[in-house]
């Protein structure tokens, strides 16, 4: 018997998505967020510019003379007023230059454009594999819930949310490098050099960065998956069909178990800027992270403000992707 | 009563001393207490009861759908085979195939991020070994068996694009995906509005009919049971107290309980504003009965040799078992 | 209606659960709580008792020629540092730092952070939109750049770092404390209460405070532990507690120097800092857990 199982016709899946309120809704957090971003920008040149200590004496040390001091001052127009300087630099940033170093007189769209990619590998190692093993094991956990592999999930997320990055870096770096010898302590090489060098070299800061997120991920969704499994009814309609138990827990409970981890991934991203800038420092990798700290001790405002301003276009990115996100898998927010 | 009818002479189910106790802080709470009955092929049993008589324990124990901590004990046949103490796996090869089951609440009786389609698809290829278009077609098929109009269209949506009386056709056609020989309807139309509510029952009841199942019915609707079933039994604090074949249980009813429910039936032949009859006192806890008759507390014809012995269920009259020492219609005063 | 019976059946039990071990099953068991507290409390009393009745030797200035001895060496039970300092006294200095620091830090989110947290909660209206924009703003500001700044700016000190790291336990604290108090606020015995007349401070300290206080004590107790990873975290960049201050940070990364040489150096604050922070996060758990709070 033919049977016609008829789609709407010609409707794809990004069809419905963009047509849709969430487009609607991701324009609105778009808006919103102008502010935000200005005000963090504001906030920091604020912040930057309310150091005490002459930020020309401390770039040309406390041998110069305040006649170089004085110099240097003009040079980088740090004696013009406030509002003059941040009023300049948002001016400059909305043409999409973001200035030069103070310290080092390079173009900072250059430096952050150096520096970003590196930074970027490591931070999606560092999630994609705190991810991917915490759904592995909070899948594995919400199959018996106070079983062996639960009890074990308890343990790890308890280190996990526990240990101090720094802290799990320092150790990592002595059982890896130091003792095993399996991977670099510190040096860093590119992709494009070798890509099996490349992942030996991310491999160690990553576990530093992701093992406690993995930690956090872990227990949000065994607890997220548990609660389907045993507070829902479409999972007793599904064991009444007499669905196995593996099946109802890939296919019907962790689907419905994801949005609140995705909300948490995108939340949690800009707490890594914190993450990576002590952790990369440690490692010796070329990245955003490692010149933020020395940039705010040499009060070089251009850098920190562009990195500042980096992340926070990426903490915004992430909510609307989360958002979009949510669209595609949820039929109840696109339909 | 369709038993003149059946296929097979013996009963499709036969319970026997069913018993489900739970564990709770302060003792024992024993949901559903040594209950025995049969159940006919193509017969429908409606099990009626207040919210914490049993009805619906004791049927998801058949099921097996009960949480790990309950403790079942008794004996559930279907054709022969023992329904209790199976393993996980071993109940799932009853569940769809013989028995099957439909919910109070289609709206969160369904998963949500899944096309209702595939929801009844599933159904078919966790006991069918057919392909996913095979599957896709018996799909659309018992969606037109449940009279949704379009199947081809609707396989595609989601719960929350259809109405109540739409889920819960779903449901059925979930249920009945592998044709199973029982269905049971675990207050199936409670949700629903009553114009739903009687395009439901006529549904599973023609279905019934066309399919040559069993159907049970799990209600605290004594009307709906009235007009729908062969034959009632009505539960109470986890006991059987009157079973018999409807006409009879309607025309001659034995039990205080269930005379009592009778009254709380609202009745258009009623004078307006005059109060409804209600049970008074409260339902019993069920891990602290009382000895005697569990009802007695609230039962207006109750003795003290009601409270002292727990009158037993017995079959008084032919087809027609209740478990009291001063029925009504027995000559007694009140 | 017999109350359990609901639940059982609306929890189907799909999940095959072990059979839950009669101490465990349920509420926190009393181990989860009294052990973790237990260590806390000794320790925090070896931190700041030991020093005052047992000769310890000092945490600084200490001579180059006992440089970097072993654990177990005389005199030295956890060894020296590079810097010839007494290791375990270090230890003991530092973890003074970490409680004092956690502590001060918490009690300020919860005082200044509770205040205005309940107050933008109970009285909504422009006040709470003010509070919680404020709040907002601080939440989402990238924190480290902000603690890096004030440490730096001010210069490294144990006063500095406690505000810097309280500029964050304060929101942080208003949040929940704001969302809790709205919870409350909805339920009808609060109702009860504005109707009977009862004064907003009055209702605030009679109702919400004893009712938000698990909520908020338990995320205090969390909130320690990742306070005291901060303020290590601080030291560690060498913006926190000044060296020659022994500070649990500082010394993991000064061990970090030397890490193939003598990697006790840093192994032994980094196991002692995990310690607390896990009893910390254990005990917070389990009294969460106790007291019911999602």
């Amino acid at each position: 018997m033919a049977v016609a199982t008829e789609t709407s016709a010609g409707t794809t899946l990004a069809h419905k998505v963009l047509g849709s309120p969430t487009l609607r809704l991701a324009g609105r957090r778009l808006l919103a967020a102008i502010p935000v971003l200005w005000g963090v920008t504001l906030l920091t040149y604020l912040v930057m510019n309310l150091l005490p200590g002459d930020t020309a004496q401390v770039l040309l040390g406390a041998n110069a003379t305040p006649a170089q001091v004085h110099q240097l001052e003009i040079r980088l127009h740090l004696n013009e007023p406030f509002w003059v300087r941040y009023g300049g630099w948002l001016a400059a940033t909305l043409h999409g230059n973001l200035g030069t170093s103070l310290a080092s007189g390079e173009n900072v769209t250059t430096i952050l454009g150096q520096r970003l990619p590196v930074t970027a590998e490591l931070l999606i190692y560092a999630l994609v594999g705190s991810v991917v093993l915490a759904v592995l094991l909070a899948v594995l956990a919400a199959r018996r819930p106070n079983g062996i592999a639960d009890r074990f999930s308890v343990v790890i997320s308890m280190t996990g949310l526990s240990v101090a990055p720094y802290v799990l870096a320092v150790v990592l770096v002595y059982l890896f490098a130091v003792r095993l010898q399996w991977f670099p302590a510190i040096g860093y090489t590119s992709l494009t050099a070798s890509p099996l060098q490349n992942i030996r070299s991310l491999t160690l800061p990553a576990i530093a960065i992701g093992f406690p997120l993995f930690a956090v991920y872990t227990r949000l969704l065994r607890a997220d998956i548990v609660e389907q499994m045993q507070r829902e009814d479409y999972i007793v309609t599904a064991r009444a069909k007499g669905v196995p138990h593996w099946h109802i827990l890939i296919r019907h409970a962790l689907p419905n178990s994801m949005f609140g981890l995705i909300t948490l991934v995108a939340l949690n991203l800009g707490v890594l800027i914190g993450a990576v800038a002590i952790i990369e420092p440690i490692f010796s990798l070329p990245g955003v992270g490692a010149i933020l700290v020395s940039s705010i001790n040499n009060h070089d405002v251009p850098i920190v403000e562009g990195v500042v301003l980096v992340f926070a276009v990426v903490v915004v990115v992430a909510a609307l992707a989360a958002d979009l996100l949510y669209a595609v898998l949820d039929p109840r927010i696109r339909l | 009563m369709n038993r003149v009818n059946s296929v097979s002479s013996g009963p499709l189910l036969e319970v026997e001393d069913l018993t489900v106790s739970f564990p709770g802080r302060r003792g024992e709470l024993r949901a559903v207490n040594g209950v025995s009955y049969s159940l006919y092929p193509q017969q429908t049993l409606a099990i009626v009861g207040e919210s914490g008589s049993g009805k619906t324990v004791s049927c998801r124990a058949l099921m097996g759908l009960l949480p790990q901590a309950a403790v079942v004990t008794g004996s559930a046949r279907f054709v022969g085979a023992e329904l209790l103490g199976l393993t996980d796996d071993q109940m799932r090869r009853h569940r769809g195939t013989n028995l099957a089951m439909v919910f109070q609440d289609p709206s969160r009786s369904l998963n949500p991020t899944m096309k209702v389609g595939n929801q009844i698809a599933e159904a078919v290829r966790v006991h069918r070994d057919v392909t996913k278009a095979q599957a896709r077609e018996q799909a659309v098929e018992l969606l037109r068996l449940v009279h949704i109009p379009v199947p081809g269209r609707r396989f595609h949506e989601y719960p929350h694009q259809l109405s109540g009386g739409m889920r819960q056709r779903i449901m059925i056609a979930i249920a009945l995906a592998c044709r199973p020989k029982l269905l049971i309807a675990d207050e199936a139309t409670t949700a629903l509005d009553v114009t739903t509510q009687a395009q439901i029952m006529d549904l599973l009841l023609e279905l019934r009919a066309e399919l040559g199942m069993t159907l049970m019915l799990i209600s605290h609707d004594l009307g709906l049971a009235r007009s729908c079933a062969d034959e009632v039994i009505v539960m109470y604090a986890g006991q059987i107290v009157e079973q018999a074949p409807t006409p009879q249980l309607f025309t001659r009813v034995r039990m205080p309980y269930t005379e009592a429910l009778f009254e709380a039936i609202p009745q258009l032949e009623r004078p307006a504003h005059s109060p409804l009859p209600v049970i008074g006192g409260r339902p019993p806890d069920l891990s602290a009965l009382p000895a005697g008759c569990s009802f007695a507390p609230r039962c207006r014809r109750a003795a003290d040799d009601c409270r002292t012995a727990a009158p037993p269920l017995a079959e008084h009259e032919p087809g027609h078992r209740w478990a009291c020492w001063h029925p009504c219609g027995n000559g007694d005063p009140n | 209606m017999s109350a359990p019976l609901p639940d059982l059946l609306t929890a189907p039990g799909a999940v095959k659960a072990a059979p839950a071990r009669k101490k465990a099953h349920g509420k926190a068991s009393t181990l989860r709580i009294w052990l973790p507290l237990g260590f806390l409390v000794l320790l925090a009393a070896a931190c700041f008792i030991w020093p005052q009745i047992y000769p310890v030797p000092k945490p600084v200035g200490g001579s180059i020629l006992e440089a970097g001895l072993p654990p177990l060496s005389p005199g030295h039970i956890l060894g020296t540092d590079p810097n010839g300092n007494d290791v375990l006294s270090r230890i003991l200095y530092g973890g003074q730092v970490s409680f004092e620091v956690g502590f001060s830090v918490t009690v300020i989110g919860l005082v200044i952070g509770g205040l205005l947290g309940m107050a933008a909660g109970y009285w909504r209206g422009p006040a709470d939109a003010v509070i919680s924009r404020m709040l907002d703003v601080l939440i989402a500001f990238p924190a480290l750049v902000l603690a890096l700044a004030i440490a730096e700016g001010l210069g490294p000190s144990e006063l500095h770092v406690i505000w810097a790291l309280a500029i964050f336990s304060i929101p942080a604290t208003g949040r929940i404390a704001r969302s809790n108090t709205l919870a409350i606020r909805e339920q009808d015995f609060m109702l009860a209460a504005r109707l009977s007349g009862t004064r907003g401070h009055q209702a605030i300290i009679r109702h919400v405070i004893p009712n938000i206080l698990p909520q908020l004590m338990t995320f205090a107790l969390l909130g320690f532990g990742i306070v005291i990873i901060l303020e290590g975290a601080l030291s560690f960049l060498g913006l926190g507690i000044p060296l020659p201050e022994p500070s649990w940070g500082s010394m993991i990364a000064q061990g970090q120097q030397v890490l193939s040489a003598t990697p006790e150096q840093a192994l032994i604050p980094s196991a002692f800092l995990f310690a607390t922070v896990v009893s910390l996060n254990v005990l917070g758990d389990a009294l969460r857990e106790r007291w019911g709070v999602r």
